[in-house]
C-alpha cells in the first residue's frame, strides 16, 4: 500500500519546504560562523580573510574568558544536580500516582511555568528576590532583617532562576522514563521489606540511570546556553557565555570572536545530547 | 504505601517543589495590583492603573502587536511546511528519512543565543549582497520564529499520525481519492487534534522566543519579551508585573485550549 501512495505523491516534494527552511536559516547560518570563528578580527574592516585558531586559542587560554566559562559550567552543574535533586522525587511521584487527573494537573502545573517564557519568569523572580520584593518585604516586616537583604544580582540568585527554568525539563524527562519501569519491580522490592525510600533509591533509580543521564544533559545544555537568567537576575557583575556571545557579537561587533564563543556553545551542546541519546537508547525497558 | 512520617514528609517536599515553580507567577501578577508608585510587600492598596500605564508606554504597546502579529505569521508558515513534512517523515519511507527528522527537529535543539547570533551575522551577509534588509525587520523575526515552530509541528503532527495509522488513507485511495483528496477528506481530519496542538504550541514558542530576537529586532521593531527585558534593565514595578500579567493570561488561555487536543506531558 505503501507504493501505492509512492505513485501519487512524492516525499520529496512535501519535505523540501521545511528542509530549505532549516538548511538556509540555520544550517548555513551555523556554518558562517564556524568560518568567521577561524577568522581574526580588525577594527577597520571587521575581518581579515584568514584561517586561524587564535580565537579558539583565546577562550581557553586569556584569563578572563576561561574564568567565564569556568564560572558558567560550575553554575550549570550546580544547577542541574539540584534540579535532579528536587526533580527526582517530584516525577517519581507523578509517575506512580493512580489518579489520571492528578497526574495531568500535576504535568500541567510543571509546564506552565515554562511555557511562560523566559523574561516573564525572569520578571517574577525580580519582583520576588528584589530589594524591594516579596522575600525582603516578608522579612523585613516580621522583623527578621532591617535592612534588605541582597539576593538579587548575586550567583545563589542566579542558580535559583535556572533551577526554576530547568526543573520542568527534568521532570517531564524523569517521569517519562519512570512511567516505562514497571510497578511490579517495586513490589518486589518491598516484598523484600525494603521502605518506599529505599525501594526508590535501590530499585527505581538505578534502572532509570539512562533517564538520569538524558535530564542532567538537558538542565546542563540550557543552562550553559542561559542568556535571560544571568543578565536580569545576575545583573552585571554576573559574567556567564549566553551573555558574553551577544555582547560579543551585537555590541563589540568582534564577530569572529563571538562565532567562537557560540561553537564552543555548540559543541558542549552536541557531545551531550550525542552522549545522551546514544545512552538513553539502551535503556532497559 | 503506608501512611508514616515518611510518607508526609514525601508530600511536603514535592508540594514545596511545585510551590517553587508556580509562586513567582503568582507573586508577579498580585504585584501588578499594587497601589504604590515604588514596589512594596505588603501593598498599601490596590489599582489597576499600571494597565493603563503599561498600554501608554509605546514599547508595550508595539511589541505586543509586533509580536502577536509574528507569533500568527510564523504559526501559520510552521504548520504550512511542518505538517506535508510530517507526512513524509512518517507516512513514506525513504533513504536518509531519519537524519532528514532529525535535521527538522534540530531548531529546537541548537540553542537559542548560538541560532541568533549565526541567523543574526548571516542576515547581514545576505543584506551585503543581496541590499534585502533582515536584520530589524518584520520577515527577519518571521522567519527566525517560523523555524522555532517547526520542530513543535513535526513533533505533535507525527505523534498523531503514528498513533492513528494508514488505514483509512488506503482505502480512501483504493476507492480512488487522488494524493489531495486523500489529505483533505481523510488524514486532516484524523490529525486535526495534533494540527491545532502543534499550532497552538508553535504560537506560545513564537510569543516568548527571546534569545533569537534579540539579535534580530530593531528601533520600533521590538517584539514583547524584548520590551520587557529592555524595561527590566532600568526598572522593576507594577508596571512590568502588569505587562507580566498580560503574557501570563495571554499563555495561560492558549494552553486552556490546547489541553483539549494534546496530553502536556507527552508534548516535551
Amino acid at each position: 500500500m505503501v507504493e501505492l501512495q509512492e505513485r501519487r505523491l512524492k516525499p520529496g516534494a512535501l519535505v523540501i519546504p521545511a528542509l530549505l527552511l532549516v538548511s538556509a536559516f540555520l544550517l548555513a547560518p551555523l556554518a558562517l560562523i564556524l568560518r568567521f570563528s577561524l577568522d581574526l578580527y580588525d577594527p577597520a574592516q571587521l575581518m581579515q580573510g584568514v584561517f586561524s585558531l587564535d580565537n579558539y586559542v583565546k577562550v581557553f587560554t586569556d584569563p578572563f574568558y576561561t574564568q567565564v566559562l569556568g564560572f558558567t559550567a560550575q553554575i550549570a552543574a550546580l544547577s542541574t544536580a539540584i534540579c535532579l535533586l528536587l526533580g527526582y522525587p517530584v516525577a517519581y511521584f507523578i509517575s506512580r500516582s493512580h489518579s489520571e487527573r492528578l497526574r495531568s494537573l500535576l504535568i500541567i502545573l510543571t509546564v506552565l511555568p515554562l511555557l511562560m517564557g523566559n523574561a516573564v519568569r525572569s520578571a517574577a523572580w525580580m519582583v520576588v528576590m528584589g530589594s524591594s520584593g516579596l522575600i525582603n518585604g516578608l522579612l523585613l516586616a516580621v522583623g527578621i532583617i532591617e535592612e534588605p537583604v541582597k539576593i538579587l544580582y548575586t550567583p545563589t540568585a542566579v542558580v535559583i532562576g535556572l533551577v526554576s527554568v530547568l526543573l520542568p525539563f527534568a521532570i517531564i524527562t524523569l517521569q517519562s522514563v519512570i512511567d516505562s519501569i514497571p510497578a511490579s519491580l517495586e513490589e518486589a522490592g518491598r516484598s523484600l521489606g525494603y521502605s518506599p525510600l529505599r525501594t526508590m533509591v535501590a530499585v527505581v533509580m538505578p534502572i532509570s540511570l539512562p533517564g538520569i543521564v538524558a535530564a542532567a544533559a538537558i538542565c546542563f545544555c540550557l543552562a550553559m546556553n542561559a542568556y535571560a537568567t544571568p543578565v536580569l537576575i545576575g545583573g552585571p557583575s554576573v559574567h556567564m557565555m549566553g551573555p558574553l556571545v551577544y555582547q560579543q557579537i551585537a555590541k563589540v561587533a568582534n564577530w569572529p570572536f563571538g562565532s567562537a564563543l557560540a561553537w564552543v556553545l555548540m559543541a558542549v551542546t552536541l557531545v551531550l545530547t550525542v552522549v545522551s541519546t546514544t545512552y538513553l537508547s539502551r535503556r532497559y525497558f | 504505601m503506608p501512611t508514616s512520617a515518611g510518607r508526609v514528609l514525601f508530600l511536603v517536599f514535592v508540594a514545596a517543589v511545585f510551590l517553587f515553580l508556580v509562586a513567582p507567577l503568582v507573586v508577579i501578577v498580585w504585584a501588578s495590583f499594587f497601589a504604590d508608585k515604588i514596589l512594596t510587600f505588603p501593598p498599601s492598596g490596590y489599582t489597576l492603573a499600571w494597565y493603563a500605564r503599561a498600554w501608554q508606554l509605546p514599547d508595550f504597546a508595539s511589541g505586543f502587536l509586533m509580536s502577536v502579529q509574528v507569533a500568527i505569521c510564523a504559526t501559520l508558515g510552521s504548520l504550512l511546511l511542518g505538517v506535508p513534512a510530517a507526512l513524509a517523515v512518517e507516512r513514506f519511507r525513504f533513504p536518509g528519512r531519519e537524519p532528514l527528522r532529525q535535521i527538522l527537529l534540530a531548531p529546537m535543539y541548537v540553542p537559542a543565543i548560538v541560532a541568533g547570533a549565526a541567523v543574526y551575522l548571516y542576515f547581514v551577509q545576505v543584506e551585503i549582497a543581496t541590499e534585502v534588509q533582515l536584520t530589524a525587520t518584520f520577515p527577519g523575526v518571521m522567519i527566525a520564529h517560523t523555524m522555532v515552530g517547526l520542530p513543535w509541528t513535526m513533533r505533535l503532527v507525527c505523534a498523531s499520525l503514528a498513533t492513528t495509522g494508514s488505514i483509512a488513507e488506503e482505502a480512501a485511495q483504493s476507492l480512488g481519492a487522488n494524493a489531495l483528496q486523500t489529505f483533505f477528506y481523510v488524514t486532516l481530519p484524523i490529525i486535526r487534534p495534533g494540527v491545532i496542538a502543534a499550532a497552538l504550541f508553535s504560537f506560545i514558542a513564537s510569543f516568548t522566543e527571546l534569545e533569537m530576537s534579540l539579535f534580530l529586532v530593531g528601533p520600533g521593531k521590538t517584539t514583547l519579551p524584548i520590551a520587557i527585558v529592555n524595561y527590566l534593565e532600568w526598572n522593576l514595578d507594577s508596571t512590568i508585573a502588569a505587562v507580566a500579567t498580560v503574557q501570563i493570561l495571554i499563555i495561560g488561555a492558549v494552553l486552556l485550549a490546547s489541553d483539549r487536543f494534546v496530553n502536556l506531558g507527552k508534548a516535551f
